[in-house]
């Protein structure tokens, strides 16, 4: 179908081209070959669907390749089938009808396309002899492959004229020669259509070449692509090869090697097709991606095979292998769990004993006063104590302990009433219980002299301040004197000097400290929220009142300016101009606005000055506008008429004799402006917009503009309106200029046809 | 396309007159040969193509492929400069 559309009639073509939904266009030599091609990819989409394998690759142009295939299918020979292939291939690219339509291809070939094919055309010319040698090794299949890269070396040639004399395309006897050749030294079942086989050949030498030359210095990067690409299949390619050679016959594994031919060839002919392509379609490497993958996973078991371990297996083995990983993996593990174990254990046991007062107590460095008798200042209870009352008053101890503990906790915890120390009474109290009060009394003696002594026990023996006072303050007493004093007066306590505190009393008092400190902060971001909330209000009153007597401004200006041209009066009187501004029931609610805007004109505007006038034998305050009549608004660039062009005056010319005009003095000489001239242009453009310029140009050197109008009556128009006109505070003279005189100066200016415009969009020009 | 290029402000702002073909958007000097070559030497001529395919720009940007390899950016340029000037004179 596609070959018919080379072979159409224009109207043909433009009758198919409409059923497939094209614009309808005139079909001309240029636009011919176009439309052929478009049409040719519609219908190339459109009969794809026959073959689901072929449909995504072979977009383009290869709308034959998959029927090619099925022909050829039966084939029993399997080098002639790759043979066939390999045409059929080529044919699918290129029917080889007219002229014409070979010429379609050849040109979407890029120049990069024709590097490659001639940088490979080179290797091309080594190759050969690399392809014997591995032939004799390999398989016979081979030898017939090394014999189309020769036919193709013949027939190279041929093409490669060809691409010489693409530029002069028309050269049918040349092309039809060229496909004779090729017929001839080419097998009969090759379809003779020269470029694309071109393609798919070249790739054979070119994978043959990496694959025993690894080093191989490409000078294109698609080049190289390409024979990387040759590399990632030889690799599959090569052990299979060279294994079957030393452990076999290679006549036994010639079928195994076809199949990898078998692999391999259609991946490679799809690679060059979408190397003929490659231009068209850019986003290319990602399906060229894909395609590698499909074609590699046929590999993988081959590779297997090579290494004689079937896949399975070395599954198994590694997931065996990870198991035993693991296993000793546990081991190493459960000795760090034992280390954390025996650490956590330690950090417990301190904790533990730090709070176990009896091994405190009992431990053999503490230092004990025992009393001798027969020393005279030893007094049992106030600075010794008897050998045989220390473990009693270490028993109290430990019955009093719990009680001390219990107590500094409460207190930690601020509980209500709690006190941090327990007082001799409340000891008195525990302890009396067990043994009677003066025994009592006795051990409580030796142990705050004990305690004294020992201050690593942990409890001091303290002075409380005040027994009934709130604030429980209590000082350590670290000598034995001062407590026999203090416990006269009944004030002796004792209290753990570190007291521990409970966790959940921590977390409470935790709990509580970062309530408050929450709720502060939050007060104070609210706080701070509020006064920024009300600092942008105040900002944005503020700002609303000073637009609004900006506005107030501008009105009674406004009013002024209107008032003062209407009347004629030169002054208008200030309540006036409120009482037409503000409407009665806004006059009070707005009158700081208006004093405000009143002191704003007294103090910023010059154009109006505030005076008393007597208006009607009433002095009152007025505003007078001293503005002088404020000019018309005109351009920056002209600047006025210094003498009369008009009719009847002497600087005119009553007829203009030629369409071209010299400016002079437009511009300097050392004006730096880039854009001089388009500015020029439009500043004259708009100044003569009623006449019909045909063209402009400046002349830097003689600092001239040159003007050609389409008629001379133009000329004249252009004339009166730039003549003696003062432009950018330079005086314009414009004479007229011959006509041959300005095509010699500017042989290229257009005589007719459109009329120039000021490229910028229009100005206000009041004049 | 946000804005366009200087080029193609300095075509669009005027009628093409005898402008060369490399005064088009997108055309440089590489391209300007080939077109040459290719007898597309002024620019009316390419317009003259480019409206012989009806402003459409698939195939004017196909056709500016197979006359002188412009890449998409290229073609897409001149489209638009030749669409401007268009919308503009014609």
């Amino acid at each position: 179908m596609a070959d018919q559309v080379d072979t159409m009639s224009d109207a043909e073509l433009r009758t198919k081209l409409a059923e497939h939904g094209f614009p309808i266009m005139p079909i001309t030599a240029s636009t011919r070959k176009l439309l052929v091609k478009k049409l040719k990819m519609v219908l190339d989409n459109k009969t794809k669907p026959r073959n689901s394998v072929d449909k995504v690759e072979s977009r383009r142009s290869l709308a034959r390749y998959s029927s090619g295939e099925e022909s050829d299918l039966d084939s029993s020979n399997i080098s002639k089938e790759k043979r066939s292939r390999r045409a059929t291939t080529g044919g699918a690219m290129l029917p080889p009808v007219t002229n014409k339509s070979r010429r379609i291809p050849l040109k979407k070939d890029s120049p990069i396309k024709r590097d490659i094919d001639k940088g490979s055309e080179s290797e091309d010319e080594k190759s050969p002899v690399r392809t014997h040698e591995e032939v004799e090794t390999v398989t016979t299949r081979r030898v017939t492959r090394t014999y189309a890269a020769n036919d193709q070396d013949d027939y190279e040639t041929g093409s490669d004229s060809d691409v010489d004399a693409e530029k002069k395309p028309s050269s049918p006897l040349r092309s039809s020669s060229r496909s004779s050749d090729y017929i001839s030294s080419t097998l009969p079942s090759n379809d003779p259509s020269p470029s694309p086989p071109r393609s798919s050949l070249f790739s054979r030498p070119t994978l043959s070449n990496t694959n025993f030359s690894s080093s191989l210095s490409s000078s294109d990067h698609l080049n190289s692509i390409r024979s990387r690409l040759g590399l990632t299949s030889s690799l599959a390619d090569r052990p299979s090869g060279s294994s079957f050679t030393s452990n076999y016959t290679s006549s036994a594994f010639q079928p195994s090697t076809s199949t990898i031919d078998e692999v391999e060839s259609p991946y490679l002919s799809n690679f060059t097709r979408r190397l003929s392509s490659l231009k068209a379609e850019p986003p290319k490497p990602t399906t060229f991606l894909d395609r590698d993958t499909t074609n590699g996973s046929p590999l993988i078991p081959r590779r297997s095979f090579i290494s004689g371990v079937p896949r399975s297996e070395i599954i198994d083995y590694k997931a065996s292998n990870d198991k035993k990983f693991l296993k000793n993996n546990l081991v190493s593990l459960a000795l760090v769990a034992l280390v954390a174990l025996f650490f956590f254990c330690l950090v417990f046991m301190y904790i533990v004993k730090k709070n176990d007062i009896t091994s405190v107590v009992d431990d053999q460095n503490s230092v004990i006063p025992i009393c001798q008798f027969n020393l005279p200042g030893h007094r049992p209870g106030f600075n010794c104590v008897p050998q045989e009352q220390v473990i009693h008053a270490k028993n109290l101890l430990k019955v009093i302990h719990p009680k001390l503990t219990e107590c500094a906790a409460e207190y930690k915890c601020g509980k209500p009433g709690a006190l941090p120390y327990v007082t001799e009474r409340e000891i008195i109290d525990l302890a009396s219980a067990r043994v009677d009060v003066n025994q009592c009394r006795k051990d409580l003696n030796n142990l705050q002299v004990l305690l004294v002594n020992n201050p690593r026990w942990g409890i001091n023996v303290v002075q409380t301040e005040n027994l009934y006072s709130p604030d429980v303050k209590y000082i350590p007493i670290t000598s034995v004197d001062m407590v026999v004093q203090q416990r006269n007066k009944g004030s002796v306590a004792l209290a753990l000097s570190d007291p521990s505190t409970p966790i959940s009393c921590l977390f409470v008092n935790t709990l509580y400290s970062a309530g408050t400190t929450i709720a502060v902060i939050g007060i104070l971001s609210v706080l701070l929220l509020g006064l920024q909330r009300f600092y942008k209000y105040y900002i944005h009153c503020q700002k609303k009142k000073s637009e609004e007597i900006y506005s107030m401004v501008e009105q009674i200006i406004d009013v002024i300016s209107q008032e003062t041209e209407d009347s004629g009066e030169p002054y208008i009187s200030v309540d006036h101009v409120r009482d037409t501004l503000i409407s009665p029931q806004n006059r009070e609610k707005m009158s700081s606005v208006w004093d405000a805007a009143v002191k704003f004109i007294q103090k910023n505007e010059s154009r109006v000055r505030m005076e008393v006038q007597s208006v009607d034998g009433e002095d009152c305050r007025v505003w007078r506008w001293i503005a002088s009549h404020n000019s018309p608004k005109r351009s920056t660039s002209w600047q006025g008429q210094a003498f009369v062009t008009q009719e009847g005056s002497v600087n005119n010319l009553t007829v203009s004799p030629t369409p071209c005009l010299k400016i002079r003095n437009m511009f300097d000489k050392n004006d730096t402006n880039p854009n001089l001239r388009t500015v020029i242009q439009d500043v004259i453009l708009e100044k003569c917009e009623r006449s019909n310029i045909l063209h402009i140009d400046i002349e830097s050197a003689s600092c001239c503009v040159y003007v050609k109008c389409a008629t001379p009556a133009d000329a004249g128009i252009v004339y009166k309106n730039l003549h003696g006109w003062w432009y950018e505070g330079r005086l314009i003279t414009v004479k007229y200029l011959r006509l041959e005189r300005y095509m010699q100066r500017f042989p290229g200016s257009p005589s007719s046809g459109f009329y120039l415009k000021p490229s910028r969009l229009r100005r206000t020009w009041d004049e | 396309m946000s804005s366009t290029s200087q080029k193609h402000r300095n075509f669009v702002a005027e009628p093409m007159g005898e402008k060369p073909v490399t005064d088009l958007a997108g055309v440089g000097e590489v391209l300007g040969k080939r077109l040459e070559t290719a007898g597309f030497d002024k620019a009316y001529v390419v317009l003259g193509q480019f409206l012989v395919l009806k402003k459409d720009k698939e195939l004017f940007q196909e056709w500016m492929k197979e006359t002188c390899s412009a890449n998409s950016k290229q073609s897409a340029d001149c489209y638009q400069c030749l669409k401007d000037w268009c919308d503009e004179f014609l």
